[in-house]
């Protein structure tokens, strides 16, 4: 597919991008087994792979072919690379490719693809450009071998090349046009003509595919504002799959007869504490004073309060399918206000001290903000929340960098170093660059280390992050992925959007 | 009568204008960090810095908004900085569901409002006092209760009508009466329960009037005098109320729109006036002020039609 969405009479795009989700008016309908119904919360920014996030993957699956394909247990299988292979530096990844594969123009898909894609990645600048950091460049050994350098190792380089990173568009489209005309050698095409950005999105199934067809002769994508709209489309079939967050939607989608869900643990909400070396706040550069607000706050009524108990608590960021995940590491922060107030004192605070920091509501409700307020009061730490507008919360807190720690919910990737690189190292959420000869060394460790070597130090460092309370995680939210019973949905391994991979008809 | 409707036109076009000016001017005084929203917080400030100046946004404010309207008298809105799509075409998607449920909504009411005004007027005594009653609690009902009850028993438990989504009647028709039923009389709950008090109160005054015991007097038929004097007169209270109810019902489209996941324009100004996509809010702005202007404008008109009177005004 070559051609950008033409501008159709504003009556004929109504009329046709509209009616997806209808109960009775065409297709794709709910009782079409032919068309798989997808209901979202998330609208990707456009369809150019530069623009790509984990959350939106589904979008960019149906178009786009990735290098490596993640299979539902984290595990990488062959896609457009059939084979790959680092030196043993582990600064060079040879990557083999398939060889009989085009895109809708007839331009092969061959090095020459691989290399335009993967440099213009970290230069167009998108949301996940910085995975693809320290990427020197791409040499192309012959028409169908490529060899990928890094400046330094990037344990995470086959998941990021399973990701956005990986998506590859035809060469000859990439720049703006991609945008609103997805150009990939995907399984499926972009329907302009029933696609209403923004709300709905229509793919169609090309007739001829390079690889397996996936079972859905249609695939339509529905974005929703509102999660309760969401899970009442799911309740009347209007659509067959959706990720459900919210604990009270969970709760109306276990209660409902006919409903398929499997649960999944995957994101955790905790505190980041960007300010471990007191540059904002002084007391936080003290471990015990990081320690101290862990033990301070009520984990479990939190859970059991907040998120109606679905979810699981946990004292550490990496999730438990990395091999850095140790289970007794989860409860290492008893709810203990004695001992806060004990650890404070011996730090030298034994009045606590204030504390500010952004709330933005859509993450951190009032009731949470009331539990942590009340429970760091109980200590002496005297809490204040800056309400912060969605539009500029990110420059408040990463570009003006003015608050020393913030409520997020971040997501647990299968992949060690994933965590790592977003978390630990020097950047995005370690801006202020607290680092300490134990991090350093570690981190080096399991940067350089052969595959199957790099277990050990990985878990020491968790270890190590935990016993210095970097973090304070509350808990790992537990998502349902729910079906109408006409879909079986295989939730991804750390991620909450499954893979368009994942979707089968049931039975 | 053309002068009055081109006089009416010409101070809509001069609201058009200076909604425009403020709107701008309210919108981009925040300074939302687009690029920023944009790149994540992983970009590097440089990269941050050219996206916003790419959208134009290191521009002075007076010349951003001469920009915005040179262009926007061509019907070319711009794209939107968050989802690349064209503001133009995406009203024209979503303007026909909102336009549609409103003038559902503003049918129903009418007739609902009319018979219902009409009868408590008339025959006063219990029929009053229930008609009042129902208004009373039809306005004390939040419109979202009432939206969220009918989606649970309507749509979820017996299944008449589909819960989410919306069919344009030039696909199908029936289909489009099922999208539109339940968000249409969700609405039209908390408006019947105004517009049919005015109707009431001014056929209750005009049938007090000395014009219409004169016509009693004479003999004419008591439904004749209804229908033909009474309610003439007792219309443009009514249909002024009408009006402002329609306007009214664009913030109540907003929550209806998202919970029945009608992808209308009130459904896009939540979405978008969070994120500070000002393109798409400037477009959403202006289609609201001219269904506004428009609706007045007619509204006048009726009214100067029914009522020369008004025409000096």
């Amino acid at each position: 597919m070559h051609t950008r969405a033409p501008a159709t009479p504003a009556t004929a795009a109504a009329g046709v991008a509209l009616l997806v989700l209808a109960g009775c008016a065409g297709p794709p309908g709910d009782d079409d087994p032919a068309t798989l119904t997808i209901g979202t919360m998330t609208v990707p920014q456009s369809l150019d792979p530069a623009d790509a996030m984990g959350s939106a993957a589904p979008y960019f699956q149906a178009v786009y072919d990735s290098l490596v394909r993640r299979e539902p247990d984290g595990t990488y299988a062959p896609m457009l690379a059939t084979e790959w292979s680092y030196d043993d530096t582990l600064t060079e990844l040879e990557l083999t490719l398939r060889e009989d594969v085009a895109f809708d123009d007839g331009t092969p898909f061959d090095a020459e693809a691989v290399k335009a894609n993967l440099e213009r990645f970290p230069e167009a600048g998108g949301g996940q450009a910085h995975t693809l950091e320290g990427l020197e460049g791409v040499e192309v050994a012959d028409e169908f071998r490529a060899v990928v350098h890094l400046s330094q190792p990037n344990r995470a380089l086959l998941y990021y090349l399973s990701d956005a990173a990986g998506f590859m568009a035809n060469p000859g489209s990439l720049g703006d046009g991609l945008a609103t005309a997805p150009d990939g050698t995907g399984p499926y095409e972009l329907d302009p003509g029933r696609t209403a950005i923004g709300t709905t999105w229509v793919f169609e199934r090309k007739d001829e595919y390079w690889g397996e067809p996936l079972p859905y002769e249609e695939v339509a994508i529905s974005a929703f504002d509102r999660e309760n709209a969401l899970v009442n489309g799911v309740r009347t079939g209007q659509i067959n799959a959706a990720v459900v967050q919210e604990a009270d939607q969970q709760s109306v989608v276990r209660s409902e007869p006919g409903l398929e869900s499997v649960p999944q643990d995957i994101d955790y909400q905790g505190l980041i504490l960007f300010d471990r070396d007191g540059h904002l706040v002084p007391e936080l550069a003290d471990r015990r004073v990081r320690q101290a607000v862990n033990h301070a706050l009520d984990r479990p009524t939190m859970l059991d309060k907040l998120v109606d108990g679905q979810g699981e608590l946990t004292d550490q960021v990496f999730g438990t399918e990395t091999a850095a995940y140790e289970p007794e590491l989860d409860s290492r922060y008893e709810h203990d206000p004695e001992r806060a107030r004990e650890l404070l004192a011996e730090a030298g605070h034994p009045d606590g001290f204030d504390l500010t920091l952004p709330r933005m509501p859509e993450i951190v409700g009032e009731p949470m903000a009331t539990s942590i307020s009340t429970d760091l009061a109980e200590v002496g730490i005297d809490l204040e929340w800056d309400e912060l507008d969605p539009a500029n919360a990110l420059r408040a807190v990463f570009t003006d960098q003015a608050y020393p720690a913030m409520v997020m919910n971040n997501a647990q990737p299968a992949e060690d170093w994933v965590t790592v690189a977003e978390l630990v190292l020097p950047g995005t959420f370690n801006f202020l660059g607290t680092t300490d000869d134990t991090v350093g060394e570690l981190v080096r460790e399991i940067q350089n280390a052969p595959a199957d070597e790099a277990a050990e130090p990985a878990r020491e460092l968790n270890r190590h992050l935990v016993e210095e309370a970097w973090f304070v995680p509350f808990y790992r939210l537990t998502y349902q992925h729910v079906s109408d019973g006409n879909v079986e949905i295989e939730p991804q391994s750390g991620a909450a959007a499954p893979s368009l991979y994942n979707y089968t008809p049931a039975g | 009568m053309l002068a009055f409707a081109l006089r009416r036109a010409g101070s809509g076009l001069t609201l058009v204008l200076v909604i425009s000016v403020l709107a701008h001017t309210l919108l981009a005084l925040p300074d939302p960090d687009v690029g920023r929203q944009l790149l994540g917080p992983a970009a590097p400030q440089e990269l941050v810095d050219e996206h916003n100046a790419a959208l134009g946004l290191d521009r002075p404010l007076a010349v951003r908004y001469a920009d915005w309207l040179a262009a926007a008298v061509r019907f070319d809105l711009g794209h939107s900085w968050f989802t690349n799509e064209s503001v133009t075409q995406s009203l024209a998607n979503r303007l026909p569901v909102t336009l549609s449920l409103m003038g559902g909504v503003t049918l129903v009411t009418a007739v609902v409002s009319f018979v219902l005004g009409v009868w408590a007027g008339v025959r006063r005594g219990a029929v009053d006092s229930a008609v009042q009653a129902v208004g009373v609690i039809g306005y004390a009902l939040p419109s979202f209760l009432i939206t969220l009850i009918m989606v649970i028993v309507f749509a979820v438990q017996l299944g008449w009508f589909p819960a989410v989504g919306y069919t344009p009647p030039g696909v199908s028709l029936t289909g489009w009466l099922s999208t539109i039923t339940l968000p249409v009389l969700a609405l039209s709950v908390p408006a019947v329960a105004g517009v049919s008090q005015q109707v009431r109160s001014s056929v209750i005054d005009v049938l007090g009037r000395d014009h219409v015991r004169t016509l009693r007097a004479r003999g004419l038929p008591f439904p004749r005098v209804v229908f033909r004097h009474v309610l003439r007169g007792a219309a443009t209270p009514a249909l002024t109320v009408l009006a402002m109810q329609f306007v009214g019902m664009l913030g109540g489209a907003v929550i209806v729109e998202q919970i029945f996941g009608l992808p209308g324009i009130g459904a896009m100004t939540v979405q978008y006036t969070t994120r500070g996509d000002i393109p798409v809010i400037m477009g959403v702005v202006m289609v609201s002020v001219l269904v506004v202007v428009v609706v007045n404008l007619l509204v006048d008109v009726l009214v100067a039609w029914l009522n020369p009177k008004a025409r000096l005004s």
